[in-house]
């Protein structure tokens, strides 16, 4: 544990080595944050309610997905892949050290950081815009979108070294985070806009996929708009797809590791 | 001559990035599909909220998907012509950069023009197709000086485009810094996906006289439409002037700094 830990903090030293890439990254991230409250103050203007939505759920929608990207999908292990492609994952496989939780905790202190920088950040959008947030009145809320949270931080995890663990087997490492680690994953896990805007059909097989688990459940909880059915609904099947991903990876690593040939390294 | 001379090495240029590029087709077969998913998930989000609200600052649902279309033709010509810069950080870390100064070519051209981008070329076309048939169906071109407008307009976005990928090249000869700087011209450019009007005043003058994102995409759309007035007209193209010839003065400051440090 103590060696993960010495990890943690030489994690959290290289953020401030690289400081213009560090704050560079964070004004990024609020302009697009910027980007969709003002999409979304523009859409409902006077009007209250649209979609399902109160002009209120909608705002805590949008500041839930700046909150969600933070801590669900930031994340470091997309790096590995790099590792793999470049031969630099032997000297980790030498070392007295477990991959994944390398990977975990770098994952970690990645959403830590960003977790301070980001509520520091939505602290001055709703003092600067003053709008109000929905809370949610129960605590079981509150506390359900904290387990399902987690669950959904794993989630991610998992997805994102089964997507680095492919690169044992293909070259086209950064094209295939692209298209499925950014471009489907993002869209379809609601880190845009909430899902069921769209059309039913679409949602429909939207919510069959892993995705809407990692940011659209976890907010459509928050704003309780979720029956005790879905919602025990929305548990499971993010169970699933959790036990999957679990399973997925580590099966994928160890085959990964025997085919493993250092070419770089 | 020069300028024949040029559109030759350019050539030359693309046809190793075409030919790097096929090296790894099954990745450019993922950037095309993702590209296109992208667009098309944008396009459905956009088609199903504006059909719902009807108007969205002021515009309807079409000139709202027309300005969408614009800010994808805009930046995908960008990001064909001008994608070198993604790949000008390796030459100066590894000192290989002194090479292309020694050459009888602008100092500029291989960081901004070598690596032209045909997977985004392999998108243009059906863009471009699809943007014309919907300009035509919704009866949104209004006459031949709104087109010339647009055309002027669309080069002017284009040089702005070049001196801002030109301002980027130089704080890397300055810091070696480029990746995270080209991901902030992209989010910042993003903002213009929507109509920029949805944006509060003090964003819109940030948007207009910083990076000016709405001379890039805001502008062009809207002379097409015939909402623009001559004062921007005017506006637009003092900016890029400006920025253009800003973008070049700190190329050449950034150079008199370059060091070859690692060389």
């Amino acid at each position: 544990m103590r060696k993960y830990l010495q990890l943690a903090k030489l994690t959290f030293q290289e953020y401030f080595v690289y400081r213009l890439n560090f704050y560079l990254w964070r004004f990024r991230s609020l302009v697009f944050f910027l980007t969709l409250i003002f999409f979304w103050l523009a859409i409902y203007g006077d009007r209250l309610d649209l979609f399902g939505y109160q002009k209120a759920q909608m705002l805590t929608y949008v500041v839930g997905i700046a909150f969600l990207r933070t801590i669900v999908l930031g994340s470091r292990s997309a790096d590995l892949a790099m590792q793999v492609r470049s031969g630099q994952l032997t000297k980790f496989l030498l070392q007295p050290i477990r991959v994944i939780k390398f990977w975990f905790t770098r994952d970690v202190v990645d959403k830590l950081i960003n977790l301070f920088f980001v509520v520091l950040e939505i602290a001055l959008i709703l003092w600067l815009l003053n709008f109000s947030l929905y809370l949610p009145q129960s605590l079981t809320t509150y506390f359900s979108f904290v387990v399902l949270s987690l669950m959904a931080i794993f989630l991610y995890f998992f997805i994102s070294f089964f997507l680095s663990v492919v690169a044992f087997w293909t070259e086209e490492i950064w094209a295939t985070r692209w298209l499925f680690g950014i471009i489907f994953l993002e869209f379809l896990a609601g880190a845009y806009f909430p899902l069921d805007v769209l059309p039913s059909w679409l949602t429909k097989i939207i919510y069959l996929t892993p995705f809407p688990y990692l940011v659209f459940f976890p907010m459509k909880l928050w704003l309780e708009q979720l029956t005790t059915h879905q919602t025990a609904q929305a548990f499971l099947i993010c169970f699933i797809w959790l036990i999957f991903f679990w399973w997925l990876s580590g099966f994928l690593w160890k085959k990964g590791v025997r085919n493993y040939q250092a070419y770089g390294g | 001559m020069a300028v024949k001379k040029l559109i030759k090495i350019w050539l030359m240029y693309t046809s190793r990035a075409l030919q790097s590029d096929l090296l790894t087709t099954w990745a450019g077969v993922l950037f095309i599909i993702g590209k296109i998913v992208r667009f098309l998930l944008f396009f459905i989000f956009l088609f199903v909220i504006l059909s719902a609200v009807k108007d969205l600052a002021g515009y309807n649902r079409e000139q709202v998907i027309f300005f969408f279309l614009i800010f994808n033709l805009v930046d995908v010509i960008v990001q064909f012509l001008f994608r070198g810069v993604y790949h000008f950080r390796p030459l100066v870390v590894s000192g290989e950069y002194d090479l292309d100064l020694l050459k009888p070519l602008p100092s500029f051209f291989r960081p901004i023009f070598s690596h032209t981008d045909l997977a985004d070329f392999v998108t243009l076309v059906p863009l471009w197709g699809y943007f014309l048939w919907f300009v035509f169906i919704n009866h949104l071109f209004r006459g031949m000086g709104d087109l010339i407008l647009f055309c002027l307009l669309l080069v002017n976005a284009l040089i702005l485009g070049f001196a801002f990928h030109l301002l980027v090249c130089a704080v890397c000869v300055l810091t070696t810094e480029i990746d995270h700087l080209v991901w902030v011209y992209r989010d910042l450019t993003s903002m213009a996906r929507f109509p920029t009007d949805i944006y509060f005043k003090w964003v819109q003058y940030l948007l207009t006289f910083t990076i000016p994102v709405i001379i890039l995409f805001t502008v062009p759309a809207k002379a097409l439409l015939g909402l623009l007035s001559w004062p921007w007209v005017i506006l637009a193209l003092v900016i890029s002037g400006l920025f253009l010839w800003g973008s070049l003065r700190f190329w050449r400051f950034a150079l008199s700094k370059y060091s070859s440090a690692s060389s």
